[in-house]
């Protein structure tokens, strides 16, 4: 009978243990897998990230026009499982903590994430290629030197002919 | 009367929840919005209620798997005018990660008309509470 009386007057003065949400602010616990954002100045367009994904949310395609690569994703089949993120070898594909995904049906094929990369030509050769992001060169080279940002900056062919002549 | 009646219906649509073949996770996360006192779904007016005569809003889930569909489809029309349906998590919006199996026959507005699509896998409370304010204002409109 006390130890009830104890829980009960404990309850009483602690207050209610509902969350105000919608109607006020709601706990975000840390790590939580929301909504992705996608970086298109970091993406080396390796499409890891279209391979792991889970729900084949994720597509990497060329334009029609041939100037770029446009990643797009889309969130009504995408399980927020994360596999992305953990594969990404730059990280520019990243799950924020914003969960707010309700909406009406008329918006069902605009709720995507979208990015463009545009192609840059090859310092040497001049053909198009995706430019090489410089967290893909601190991922691989300790220190980046001026050596290897020049040859960064060329396409796999002409890179081979510099390195191995 | 008549009057009186819509007025007050206004405030209190009550839910009626629809598994069409879910994998429980999304059921749970429902459950968990209704009957945790942290969440507490009923703040809004809503009720969920045990038979679909009594239904207001519409809340599925799951994939709409070939061998339930008719059921689903049965069950749905017995719900009367008007409605407004709400599909949660990925599954009935666009087939998830069962998407292109053959035992799968959704996307789920290709049969029933959806009004607001709470995707997650399974949306958080928080998102589900999300979509049922957002289904409450469409209720509105419809009386």
């Amino acid at each position: 009978m006390s130890s009830f009386l104890k829980i009960a007057i404990r309850n009483l003065l602690k207050g209610p243990s509902t969350d105000t949400y919608p109607y006020g602010e709601t706990f975000v616990p840390k790590g939580l897998r929301g909504k992705i954002k996608y970086n298109a100045k970091a993406c080396v367009a390796c499409r890891m990230c279209e391979h792991v994904c889970a729900g084949g949310a994720i597509q990497i395609r060329e334009v029609s026009d041939k100037s770029g690569l446009e990643f797009i994703l889309w969130h009504n089949t995408c399980a927020f499982c994360g596999l992305c993120e953990h594969y990404c070898p730059t990280k520019a594909i990243r799950l924020t903590e914003d969960y707010h995904t309700a909406h009406r049906q008329e918006d069902k094929y605009r709720y995507v994430e979208k990015g463009f990369i545009k192609y840059v030509p090859c310092a040497s050769c001049g053909t198009p290629m995706v430019p090489t992001a410089p967290e893909l060169l601190n991922v691989a080279y300790d220190n980046v030197n001026k050596d290897i940002e020049r040859l960064s900056k060329l396409c796999s062919k002409c890179r081979k002919e510099k390195v191995c002549g | 009367m008549k009057k009186l009646l819509q007025k007050i219906a206004k405030k209190s649509p009550w839910l009626y929840r629809i598994n069409a073949g879910s994998c429980n996770g999304c059921d749970v996360e429902l459950a968990t919005t209704a009957c945790i006192p942290r969440y507490d779904v009923e703040r809004l007016g809503c009720k969920y209620c045990g038979s679909p005569k009594h239904a207001d809003i519409v809340l599925i889930t799951g994939p709409l798997t070939a061998r339930v569909k008719e059921k689903v489809l049965r069950l749905y029309d017995e719900i009367p005018d008007p409605k407004v349906t709400v599909a949660i998590g990925v599954c009935p919006i666009s087939g998830g990660v069962f998407r292109d199996s053959y035992a799968i026959t959704g996307p789920i507005d290709n049969f029933i008309p959806v009004d607001v699509n709470v995707p997650g896998c399974p949306p958080r409370p928080q998102a589900i509470i999300d979509g049922i304010v957002e289904a409450i204002k469409i209720w509105e409109t419809r009386l």
